[in-house]
């Protein structure tokens, strides 16, 4: 676990304290209602980016280009992306303190979430530029695709074990 | 309820429920496989509704993301009935968790009537989707998102799960 910082902690302190999050906190359905928005959030971004990494590795739809399908997706994308991080941000916020102390959470947030977005980024770029444009799909681009599945599945399990280190904290 | 004893006490809900490792792989593949489900389900609601995508058919949106709903589907509901089994006797009286299934159900209905017509109007790129189409899209949608929301108001309501 990495130990933050005590301007971390000021950061969190604060931030707990707001009248937003103590809203969020304090109500019976704002928090269930905020983790529906972070989910259908999380719903979006995930099937819009692993769809198209399935169509570079062969699994789906072999009859449209990766390119046309990166393409199609783009904006939604980024909505589904948007929704996730207001909503992940807003449950931070109810007890940052604590999350900021959690070695789940520091995992997801430091290590495997900035690795999969930049991984992501890379795919979705250079999908519709050259990797889904020709018949081939070359073998690097299948490589990309498996890893930046792997990397949001390792997201998924660091936020998995995020109720499980609350408990000890 | 001698029933759902018997199923929380048989050997693989106990090995599922008792082993740290193997209950946390659960839930991962439960909460991905529901991102995938859902994901997919609102990207063709959308496309129904005319607010994603037109310049690709309903046939191909479809047609991609329907094996992906599919696929988070079956390992959903396996994953989700084996987290299920190993508290039996808790979650089986518990009335949000009744609300969630009910819900599930619906939009596992309106899901299938969804992509029973998606291709049927896929088949024409001509083809202009009545407004009952897109009334259908969206209650699908709001079902889905729906069921995300009875499913964390399972712990938020009853400290249960």
């Amino acid at each position: 676990m990495i130990v933050p910082s005590e301007g971390v902690v000021d950061f969190c302190n604060w931030l707990q304290n707001t009248p937003y999050a103590l809203a969020i906190a304090g109500s019976t359905w704002a928090y269930p209602f905020v983790q529906t928005t972070h989910f259908t959030g999380l719903s979006i971004w995930l099937a819009t980016s692993l769809v198209v990494d399935f169509r570079l590795l062969g699994w789906i739809g072999k009859s449209y280009k990766p390119s046309e399908l990166a393409k199609s997706l783009f904006a939604w994308n980024w909505i589904g992306f948007a929704i996730a991080v207001v909503g992940g941000a807003s449950l931070f916020s109810t007890d940052a303190v604590a999350f900021s102390r959690n070695p789940a959470l520091q995992f997801k947030l430091l290590l495997f979430f900035p690795l999969a977005l930049i991984v992501h980024i890379f795919v979705q770029r250079r999908t519709m530029k050259s990797w889904g444009a020709g018949d081939v799909i070359p073998r690097f681009a299948q490589l990309a695709g498996l890893m930046e599945f792997l990397l949001w599945l390792s997201v998924a399990s660091a936020a998995a074990n995020i109720p499980y280190f609350e408990r000890f904290l | 309820m001698w029933f759902f004893q018997w199923l929380e006490n048989t050997s693989w809900a106990r090995f599922a429920d008792d082993n740290l490792k193997v209950a946390t792989a659960f839930e991962i593949t439960h909460y991905f496989s529901m991102f995938l489900l859902v994901g997919s389900i609102i990207v063709v609601d959308l496309r129904l509704m005319g607010l994603i995508g037109r310049r690709r058919t309903i046939g191909e949106v479809s047609a991609e993301f329907f094996p992906l709903m599919w696929i988070g589907m079956v390992l959903n509901f396996f994953s989700g009935f084996v987290m299920f089994a190993g508290d039996a006797t808790t979650f089986a009286p518990n009335w949000v968790f009744h609300i969630k299934l009910s819900v599930i159900c619906l939009a596992v209905i309106f899901g299938v009537i969804v992509q029973f017509q998606a291709r049927k109007w896929g088949q024409d790129e001509s083809t202009q989707i009545p407004a009952w189409g897109k009334g259908l899209a969206l209650i699908s949608l709001l079902l889905w998102v729906g069921s995300i929301l009875a499913a964390v108001e399972v712990p938020s309501l009853t400290n249960v799960g």
